[in-house]
């Protein structure tokens, strides 16, 4: 997604993972741990011109 | 395009419709039956869990928050200001769009986009029961029924993983924004490439 967004044109694109995410189910949960999977929080500013 | 790219973009034609219809379905199974059982954590305890205020649970319809089925805050970092014209991309049964709303106040406007016609006038209806306006527009994501360099600020929760095209949303995110305008959305990443059989799940993939 970070690299989505600088590809399109944003700037300032910054990323933070979001604290307490987490599938409800435990085998989801685990097929995400093992993927990496979590939630972010993407901000990023459209240029001005 | 050779026969096999025909057949794969057919395939994947395929699947992106089942996916689109699985979606549709979780969704709205979210929205009619919050005391569900799904994958994720919805409602209000995910709400509180992302750090969304009290005191904005309280104010917002019931249905609005129980309906929620967001994967983070986005309105941590939006910097809404009143005035703002703010696009909710997969705007759901409102919350985010509600809370927009009391930040951008009466000389501000939010616009939701969603897969769901009967989402959009559940959010409509609740954004009305909390004595704000929203105008919800059925749309999908990757062709956002918006004109160019129209919006302010975009938010969305947990939306854009569950699309097919995300390179042509970020585009089109880029598109509807003005210049200087910007974007806080919370979203579902991988840091490993998911395996085919995940990605070919429309049940997975709508979680």
């Amino acid at each position: 997604m970070f690299v989505l967004l600088e590809d399109a044109g944003f700037k300032r694109v910054r990323s933070t993972v979001v604290p307490g995410f987490a599938f409800r189910k435990e085998s989801t949960r685990d097929a995400a741990e093992a993927y990496g999977v979590k939630a972010v929080l993407f901000t990023a500013q459209k240029p001005a011109k | 395009m050779t026969d096999s790219a025909v057949l794969h973009a057919e395939e994947q034609g395929s699947l992106e419709a089942v996916i689109k219809g699985e979606v549709l379905r979780m969704y709205q199974d979210v929205a009619e039956h919050p005391e569900g059982e799904f994958h994720f954590h919805h409602g209000r305890r995910a709400a509180e869990l992302f750090g969304y205020e009290r005191d904005w649970l309280d104010r917002a319809p019931s249905g609005a928050v129980a309906s929620f089925a967001g994967v983070g805050n986005p309105h941590l970092r939006s910097r809404l200001q009143p005035g703002e014209t703010v696009l909710d991309l997969g705007s759901g049964a409102g919350l985010d769009s509600i809370i927009a709303a009391w930040q951008v106040g009466p000389t501000g406007r939010v616009i939701g986009v969603d897969l769901n016609p009967t989402m959009c006038r559940k959010a409509e209806a609740h954004a009305a029961a909390s004595g704000m306006r929203m105008a919800c527009h059925e749309g999908r994501m990757e062709d956002i029924p918006l004109p160019d360099a129209t919006v302010d600020v975009v938010i969305s929760n947990g939306v854009i993983n569950l699309s097919f095209r995300k390179r042509t949303v970020i585009r089109e995110l880029f598109r509807v924004l003005k210049p200087g305008g910007r974007l806080s959305i919370t979203d579902i990443v991988s840091a490993k490439q998911l395996s085919q059989s995940i990605v070919n799940d429309p049940k997975l993939w709508a979680s």
